[in-house]
C-alpha cells in the first residue's frame, strides 16, 4: 500500500487548536463534548480526524468555523489559532469575514447542503458577492473557472441548474468549488464522500487531492471510514468521546496503533475478503425470482417521458439458511429487486417464488398470508420504529395481526429482547432511550418476531459505526444459525457483503452483471463493473485488523 | 406547466357546475314553495301566480335549470327581487371596494407579519418570539369589532388623524383619499390575518433554519440577514403563501363585519342585505363569485409555488 507520508516538517502552522474545551450549558452538569484537546495542521497537509458518533469530531470543525449552535455548545477553554489569528477572540462580524474566505468547509449531504431554491451558480457566486467587491462579470467569470477547475461538465449549463438537477457527485463538486473559490488557508471536510457511491467518492477524493496540491491548501478530513483514511491521510487523528485518542503519522498509525481504543476501531474495520463458504445448501431454494422486470411509466400529459427500467429480467434462488448479497450503486436498481420481493411494489413481470407460491401479482388481501413469511430491517433505525410507540408495541404489532394473543406475543418479545442482545425491559421503553446500534437490534428483533423464512435487510448496516456494525453482523449471523433464516441483505458497501454473503449479486442500471459464490465474484471478479467497484473501494490493499499490507503475512 | 395550467383552468368547469347546481338547487329544496318565499307571507294568489310565471317554475326543473344556466353563461345573473336592478351591476358596484380593501389589507399583513415571523424564528425562545406569539394569540382572539371601533376611538376619534367611516374610491377620488379612509378598516382586517401569517412564517421557518443549506450559508460567510431573507424565507415560503392565499379569499367574501364598522360599500354588506331581505337572485350570485373565487385563487396560489421552489414542477 502506498500512503502519502510527505513531510511537514519545513511547512508553517496553518492551524492550531490547543486544549480546547466545548461544553454544554453549564446547567446540563456534564462531561464537556469537548475534553481539551490539541490539533495542528501545516500547510498542504492532509489531517484526518476519525471516531464514531458523538466522539466530537464535527464538534471540533464547527468550533472552528464558529458556528457551534448558539446557547447549546460553547467554548470554555483552550486556543483556535489560524496562522497568526486568534479565531477564538474574534468578534461575530470577522468571524463571518474569515469564513469562506480563509477556513471554508464542505459538508456529508450534498443534496440538502446546497439550497434546493437558488440557482448552483449563483449559490457559488454568493462567495464572491459576500467577501469580494467584484464587479459581476469579474464574479462570474471566477464562478465559471473555479466549476472548470473542479472539473463539471458543460459548465454554462450547470451554473443555470438547481441542486435537484444534478447527480450527487456533481452536488459535492459544487460544494468543493463553492469552497476553494476564495482559495482558502484550511478546508474543512465533514465526512464528504459518505453519502456517495464508491466510485464518486474515489473521484472526489482525488479531486480534492488536485485542488490542495495546486492551491497549497490544508485540509482537516473528519471521517470514520478507516480506507478513506488510509488512501488521503498524512496524519490521522482518533477521537474517543470528546478526547483526543491518538495522533500520528498515517502508516504509523494502521501499522502500529499505540491505544487500545484505535487498535479496536481498526480491528473493526470489515475485511474486504470473502468469509470462508460454507458447505453448500441441500433442499429446494426458499425464494425463487425469475425474469424480474420493473419499469416505471414514464407518464407525461402532452409529451411522454421514457420509461424508467429499474430491474431488468433479474433471476436468482436464495437456499435456506443462506444469505444472498444484492450489490450495488445509487440507481442500479437494488433496492427496486427489495421492494419488489417484499412485494411493496408490483413487479411490471416476472415470478417470485416464496416457498411455492408465486407472490408476484397476488392482490394485497392474497398476499396477507404470505407476508408473514418475509420480513424487512431498513436502513435508517432513527426513523423506522415509531416514535410515539413503546418498542414491545411495535415488536407485538405483527404477531398480534396474525392472530397471536397479545400476552403471549409479549412473552416471545421479551424473549427476543435477549436473543438480540438487550434486557427484557426495554419492551417498555420508548426508542429514543436507545443507540442507532440498539435500535437496528430492535429492528431486527421486530423482524424476527414474525418468524420469517426470508428476512431482506436494505442497508441495514449502513448507518452504524464500524464497530456497532460488526456485532450487528455478528448477530444477522447467529440468528440465521438458530433460526434458519434465508437474508436478502442489499448494500452498497463491498466490504459488508464480503463479510455476510455467502453469494453475491452485482447489479449496474437494473442489470445483474455478475453472481456466483462471494469468494469467486469479490475474489476474481469477470464483469468490468465489478473490478472497477472493487478497485474503488479505499484502502483495499491494506489488512486493517492486523495491522498490515494485504498479502503480508 | 402550460399544459399544467390548463388542465387545471378546464378543471374549474366541473367545480363551477357542481356549484351551479347547488345554487339552483338552493331555491327548489327549500321546503315550500319558492313563489311564495320570494312573494312573503302578505301575497295574494295572483301576484304567486305572476311569480312563478316569471321565474319559470311552470316548466320541468331540468328546463328550468338550462334555461338558468344559458342566462349564467351569458352573465345574467338575474334581477334583485328587492330593488328591480340587474345583480350583475349590483355586484359590479360593490366588488372593487371590497376587492380594493382586501388587497390593502392583504398587502399590509404581509408586510407586517413575515418580517415577525422570520424574527421570532431566528430569535427562537427570546423575548422577541414570545412578544410575537403573544400578539399572535391577541390578534386571533380580539373579535374584529372590537378592534375596529378601538382604532376609530384612537386615530379618528381622539387623534383626529383619520375619518372615522366611509370609502373613496381609487379611480375616481385619487390613491390618498382611498388610503385616507382605507387604512383604519384595513388594519383591522389585518391583525387577523397578520397573527395567522406571522405564526405560519415562524414556524416554517424554524423548520428551515435546522436544515444542512443554511449552515452551508454561514460557513460561506454570508450575512445574517441575507441567511435569512434569501436562503432560509424562500424555502420557507409555500405554506406561508398558502396562508396568505386562503386569507386573501376569505376576505373577499367575510369582510361583513367590517364594512359594517366602517360604512364601506362592499360586497359583504351586499350579502348580507340580501340575506335579510331574501334576495335570492343577489344570494346565489354570492355564493357563485365566492366559489368563483376561492377556485381561481387555488389555481393562482399552487402556479406560485413554481416561482419560489425550482423543484415543484407539475
Amino acid at each position: 500500500m502506498l500512503f502519502k507520508s510527505r513531510n511537514f516538517d519545513e511547512a508553517k502552522t496553518v492551524l492550531r487548536i490547543e486544549d480546547l474545551v466545548v461544553s454544554l450549558p453549564p446547567a446540563a452538569k456534564v462531561k464537556p463534548v469537548l475534553n481539551g484537546i490539541s490539533l495542528n495542521i501545516r500547510q498542504g497537509e492532509t489531517v484526518c480526524l476519525v471516531g464514531e458518533s458523538g466522539s466530537g469530531k464535527s464538534v471540533t470543525s464547527l468550533a472552528v468555523m464558529g458556528l457551534l449552535p448558539k446557547n447549546a455548545l460553547m467554548v470554555t477553554g483552550g486556543s483556535i489559532t489560524l496562522s497568526d489569528t486568534d479565531l477564538l477572540a474574534q468578534s461575530a462580524g470577522a468571524m463571518q469575514d474569515i469564513r469562506a474566505r480563509r477556513v471554508a468547509m464542505i459538508f456529508q449531504e450534498p443534496m440538502t447542503a446546497l439550497n434546493p431554491v437558488l440557482r448552483v451558480g449563483d449559490q457559488i457566486e454568493e462567495v464572491l458577492e459576500s467577501h469580494t467587491k467584484l464587479p459581476a462579470d469579474e464574479r462570474r467569470r471566477r464562478v465559471i473557472d473555479i466549476m472548470e477547475q473542479v472539473h463539471l461538465p458543460d459548465v454554462e449549463r450547470i451554473y443555470r441548474s438547481y441542486p435537484h438537477q444534478l447527480s450527487g457527485g456533481q452536488r459535492q463538486r459544487i460544494m468543493i468549488a463553492m469552497a476553494l473559490v476564495l482559495e482558502p488557508e484550511l478546508l474543512i471536510a465533514d465526512e464528504p464522500t459518505t453519502a456517495l457511491d464508491v466510485t464518486t467518492q474515489k473521484q472526489i477524493l482525488s479531486l480534492i487531492a488536485e485542488l490542495q496540491e495546486k492551491h497549497g491548501t490544508a485540509v482537516l478530513f473528519i471521517t470514520h471510514d478507516m480506507g478513506v483514511v488510509a488512501e488521503i491521510a498524512d496524519t490521522v487523528y482518533v477521537m474517543n468521546h470528546g478526547d483526543m485518542v491518538e495522533s500520528a503519522p498515517i502508516e504509523t498509525l494502521l501499522s502500529n496503533p499505540q491505544e487500545d481504543y484505535s487498535r479496536k476501531l481498526l480491528a473493526a474495520v470489515p475485511s474486504l475478503t470473502p468469509r470462508v463458504p460454507r458447505p453448500a445448501p441441500e433442499g429446494a431454494p426458499v425464494l425463487k425470482v425469475r425474469r424480474l422486470n420493473k419499469i416505471y411509466g414514464g407518464g407525461g400529459l402532452f409529451v411522454r417521458r421514457p420509461d424508467t427500467h429499474a430491474a431488468k429480467e433479474v433471476s436468482f434462488d436464495v437456499a435456506r439458511g443462506r444469505t444472498l448479497g444484492i450489490v450495488g450503486e445509487s440507481g442500479s436498481g437494488k433496492s427496486t429487486v427489495a421492494r419488489c420481493i417484499m412485494r411493496l411494489i408490483e413487479p411490471t413481470n416476472g415470478t417470485i417464488r416464496l416457498r411455492d407460491a408465486n407472490i408476484a401479482h397476488l392482490s394485497r388481501k392474497e398476499l396477507k398470508p404470505h407476508r408473514k413469511h418475509l420480513q424487512v430491517v431498513f436502513q435508517d433505525p432513527f426513523r423506522s420504529l415509531n416514535p410515539r410507540w413503546t418498542v414491545g408495541r411495535s415488536l407485538i404489532e405483527g404477531p398480534v395481526n396474525y392472530g397471536q394473543s397479545p400476552k403471549q406475543a409479549l412473552k416471545r418479545a421479551a424473549e427476543l429482547m435477549e436473543i438480540v442482545g438487550l434486557p427484557r425491559d426495554s419492551l417498555d421503553r420508548y426508542p429514543h432511550q436507545f443507540s442507532g446500534g440498539q435500535r437496528q437490534r430492535i429492528a431486527i428483533a421486530r423482524a424476527v418476531a414474525m418468524q420469517p423464512d426470508v428476512l431482506v435487510a436494505d442497508e441495514a448496516v449502513s448507518a452504524l459505526d464500524v464497530s456497532v456494525q460488526a456485532q450487528v453482523l455478528e448477530l444477522l449471523d447467529d440468528l440465521q444459525e438458530k433460526l434458519g433464516i434465508t437474508i436478502v441483505f442489499i448494500t452498497h458497501d463491498l466490504r459488508v457483503a464480503a463479510q455476510i454473503c455467502d453469494d453475491v449479486l452485482v447489479m449496474q442500471r437494473g442489470e445483474v452483471v455478475e453472481h456466483g459464490p462471494a469468494g469467486e465474484v469479490l475474489g476474481n471478479p469477470q464483469h468490468a463493473y465489478t473490478r472497477s467497484l472493487i478497485e474503488a473501494a479505499p484502502g483495499r490493499s491494506w489488512d486493517f485488523a492486523n495491522f498490515r499490507a494485504l498479502g503480508a503475512a | 406547466m402550460l399544459g399544467y395550467i390548463i388542465r387545471r383552468i378546464l378543471a374549474i368547469i366541473p367545480v363551477m357546475l357542481i356549484v351551479a347546481i347547488f345554487v339552483f338547487l338552493l331555491l327548489r329544496l327549500t321546503p315550500g314553495d319558492p313563489a311564495a318565499i320570494i312573494a312573503g307571507d302578505m301575497a295574494t294568489p295572483e301576484q304567486l301566480d305572476r311569480i312563478r310565471e316569471a321565474m319559470g317554475l311552470n316548466d320541468p326543473l331540468l328546463t328550468q335549470f338550462m334555461t338558468w344556466i344559458g342566462q349564467l353563461l351569458k352573465g345574467d345573473l338575474g334581477v334583485s327581487l328587492i330593488s328591480g336592478t340587474e345583480v350583475t351591476e349590483m355586484i359590479g358596484q360593490r366588488i372593487f371596494p371590497t376587492l380594493n380593501m382586501a388587497l390593502l389589507t392583504i398587502v399590509i399583513a404581509v408586510l407586517i407579519a413575515v418580517p415577525m415571523g422570520v424574527i421570532a424564528a431566528w430569535r427562537h425562545r427570546s423575548w422577541i418570539d414570545y412578544a410575537v406569539m403573544s400578539f399572535s394569540v391577541l390578534g386571533f382572539s380580539v373579535p374584529v369589532f372590537v378592534i375596529g371601533y378601538l382604532f376609530i376611538l384612537v386615530f379618528s376619534i381622539t387623534l383626529g388623524w383619520l375619518p372615522v367611516q366611509g370609502y373613496a374610491s381609487p379611480s375616481e377620488k385619487g390613491m390618498l383619499a382611498f388610503l385616507d379612509r382605507a387604512i383604519l378598516p384595513a388594519l383591522t382586517l389585518a391583525t387577523i390575518y397578520v397573527a395567522l401569517i406571522a405564526r405560519m412564517t415562524r414556524a416554517s421557518m424554524l423548520e428551515v433554519l435546522g436544515e444542512d443549506y443554511i449552515r452551508t450559508a454561514r460557513a460561506k460567510g454570508v450575512r445574517e440577514s441575507k441567511v435569512l431573507f434569501r436562503h432560509a424565507l424562500r424555502n420557507a415560503s409555500v405554506p406561508i403563501l398558502t396562508v396568505i392565499g386562503t386569507g386573501f379569499a376569505l376576505l373577499i367574501s367575510g369582510v361583513v363585519v367590517t364594512e359594517s364598522v366602517f360604512n364601506i360599500p362592499g360586497i359583504g354588506r351586499l350579502t348580507v342585505d340580501a340575506i335579510l331581505a331574501r334576495d335570492y337572485p343577489v344570494i346565489q350570485a354570492m355564493i357563485l363569485i365566492t366559489s368563483g373565487t376561492y377556485v381561481v385563487v387555488n389555481l393562482l396560489i399552487d402556479i406560485s409555488y413554481t416561482i419560489f421552489d425550482p423543484r415543484i414542477r407539475y
